[in-house]
């Protein structure tokens, strides 16, 4: 089943465009992190420092406009129908756990499941217009759209890679993800905030800082400390759903198809065929609604 | 949740001419400058400023809430971070073990505090404020994706929705004999029992919405034309420009400036 319209040629935009818009953006957030890491102690102590925020603040949203600028054209309708899905799932499931006792967020988990069965672009753009979306309501999560884009990504690519498919490997990738995602967004709570959001992820910093680090450093330990556990938990928990769901509403999607990202589906990449729903999940499934209802 | 009322905000109608994009320009060069200019007395009048706008727009009511939930957390976590434990810090007002409580550590969360509530105030006005269709309208009509457009509208719209269908999965589980006691175990069984229906209804929906949008044309090219007509005017698009030069121009003046100090 290919997500493109029938009826309608498809339309190419020219791609070079659009991968050097991926590249400025990638780019943009990296050149943001490393020049907040070399310059760090300059005005983080000299009072509420706003040259590195403001630096922070541009570089990473920058990095994430351009980024979805990029990707959200590319992205067929029904990828691009999860993404609200995935936001209002971040912040339901995510209040579903309470972050307040625990020093986790747990509010990736939209963002990592559109990952898994969408793929690294859908999932780096879940992550970005998530947080603008978000920001609406909470604007504290703006300048956190370049690590959540991140997030979004790796979790797309491990899924690519295959690590859905071993049951213990998710975690595993979740663990990598968080240390990455962590070490990106410190600066960010460094520079911007000043600290955490977090009541318990704030005594992790204390503590640190008690020892005498500096604000950065001690956050990104805390973040160290919180971000890879949070993110094998997140991993866990899409794996627990995308498992769960019918084998049916697993194979709609391409990108789980082609590369084979869960266990057990072999035989339909191998005929690249939409099979019918196998009886073991959902009962009588009424064909595939998703394709019929297009053509009509 | 503060979050379901955002969107079908009944503005009155004399704040209905302004258009969405000067409310987003003022909402974030006010934003941008008040974190450039890092002055407390700044800080505190942007907020009474903001206040003083919801209370006149008759949002108040969610304003303050929603901004009340993101501060208070974050204000108590820099205060207790900063307040206690501040290495820098010289002047010391009082020690209890390895708690030192400086100056220096009280004054740079003080003044952090107000420079993020200022912010936080200033951008939920605006998303309190602004009509969504106004503003996806605004946007389509300046060539913003009508994709971002759509992601911001469902969003706004599947929130309330779908807590209430959390709300009634979980009373379906409950009356299937769900008891939700304090052990972890219990929390996690119960979470997937609750979480599974939900994330399944949700990705099966959004296949029926995808071939609803594809049959409407979502991703066929060419122009589109809109039938909301949103308020715009010479003296608006003025403005507009002066704010966002405003803000660029307060961006590079204080990188410079920390730049030749340091």
């Amino acid at each position: 089943m290919s997500s493109s319209s029938l009826t309608l040629p498809a339309q190419e935009r020219p791609a070079a465009r659009r991968r050097l818009l991926e590249i400025l953006g990638a780019l943009a957030i990296a050149a943001t992190y490393v020049y907040l890491v070399l310059n760090q102690p300059a005005d983080i102590t000299g009072g509420p420092g706003s040259a590195s925020a403001l630096i922070a603040l541009t570089g990473f949203l920058a990095g994430a406009v351009l980024l979805i600028v990029a990707v959200l054209p590319t992205l067929p309708a029904s990828t691009l129908v999860l993404i609200p899905v995935a936001l209002v799932l971040n912040i339901v499931l995510g209040q579903f756990v309470g972050s307040t006792l625990v020093p986790f967020y747990l509010d990736a988990i939209g963002t990592v499941l559109i990952a898994v069965l969408a793929g690294p672009a859908a999932g780096a753009a879940t992550g970005a217009l998530g947080s603008i979306v978000w920001s609406f309501f909470n604007p504290t999560v703006l300048p956190f759209a370049a690590g959540a884009a991140l997030i979004g990504c790796l979790a797309g690519l491990a899924a690519r890679y295959g690590l859905f498919r071993r049951f213990y490997l998710a975690p595993v990738a979740g663990f990598v993800t968080g240390i990455i995602a962590g070490v990106v967004s410190a600066p960010v709570a460094a520079f911007v905030f000043g600290g955490t959001s977090g009541v318990a992820t704030g005594a992790i910093v204390s503590a640190f800082r008690a020892m005498g680090d500096t604000l950065l450093a001690a956050i990104t330990k805390q973040a160290l400390i919180s971000d890879p556990m949070d993110k094998a938990i997140v991993f866990t928990i899409v794996a627990l759903l995308v498992y769960a769901l019918p084998r049916r509403v697993r194979q709609q999607f391409p990108f789980i198809r082609r590369h084979r990202v869960l266990a057990g589906d072999s035989a339909a990449t191998k005929t690249g065929l939409n099979e019918p729903a196998s009886g073991s999940a959902s009962g009588p499934a009424p064909g595939s609604t998703h394709g019929s209802a297009r053509n009509g | 949740m503060t979050v379901s009322a955002a969107g079908g905000a009944p503005a009155p109608a004399r704040r209905e001419r302004l258009n969405p994009l000067t409310r987003l320009a003022a909402a974030g060069s006010t934003a941008v400058i008040t974190t450039a200019a890092a002055s407390w007395p700044l800080s505190v009048a942007v907020i009474a400023a903001c206040l003083g706008l919801s209370v006149a727009g008759g949002n108040a009511r969610r304003v303050v809430p929603a901004a009340a939930a993101v501060m208070v957390p974050l204000g108590l976590s820099l205060l207790a971070l900063h307040g206690l434990f501040f290495p820098e810090g010289r002047t010391l007002l009082a020690a209890w073990g390895p708690a030192r409580i400086t100056a220096e550590g009280l004054d740079f969360a003080g003044q952090r505090i107000l420079q993020l509530a200022a912010v936080v105030v200033a951008l939920l006005l605006f998303s309190f404020s602004v009509s969504v269709p106004d503003l996806v309208a605004a946007m389509s009509a300046r060539g913003v994706q009508g994709r971002f457009a759509f992601v911001l509208a469902s969003t706004l719209t599947l929130l309330p929705a779908i807590g209430l269908r959390a709300r009634r999965i979980r009373q379906a589980q409950e009356a299937r004999g769900l008891v939700i006691s304090r052990s972890l175990v219990s929390r996690i069984a119960a979470f997937r029992l609750q979480a599974i229906p939900l994330v399944l209804a949700l990705i099966e929906d959004a296949g029926t919405r995808a071939a609803a949008l594809e049959a409407r044309g979502l991703s066929s090219p060419g122009p589109r034309t809109s039938y909301r007509e949103v308020p715009d005017s010479i003296a608006q698009r003025t403005v507009r420009a002066i704010l966002v030069l405003a803000a660029l121009a307060a961006v590079v003046l204080r990188v410079v400036q920390a730049a030749s100090g340091a």
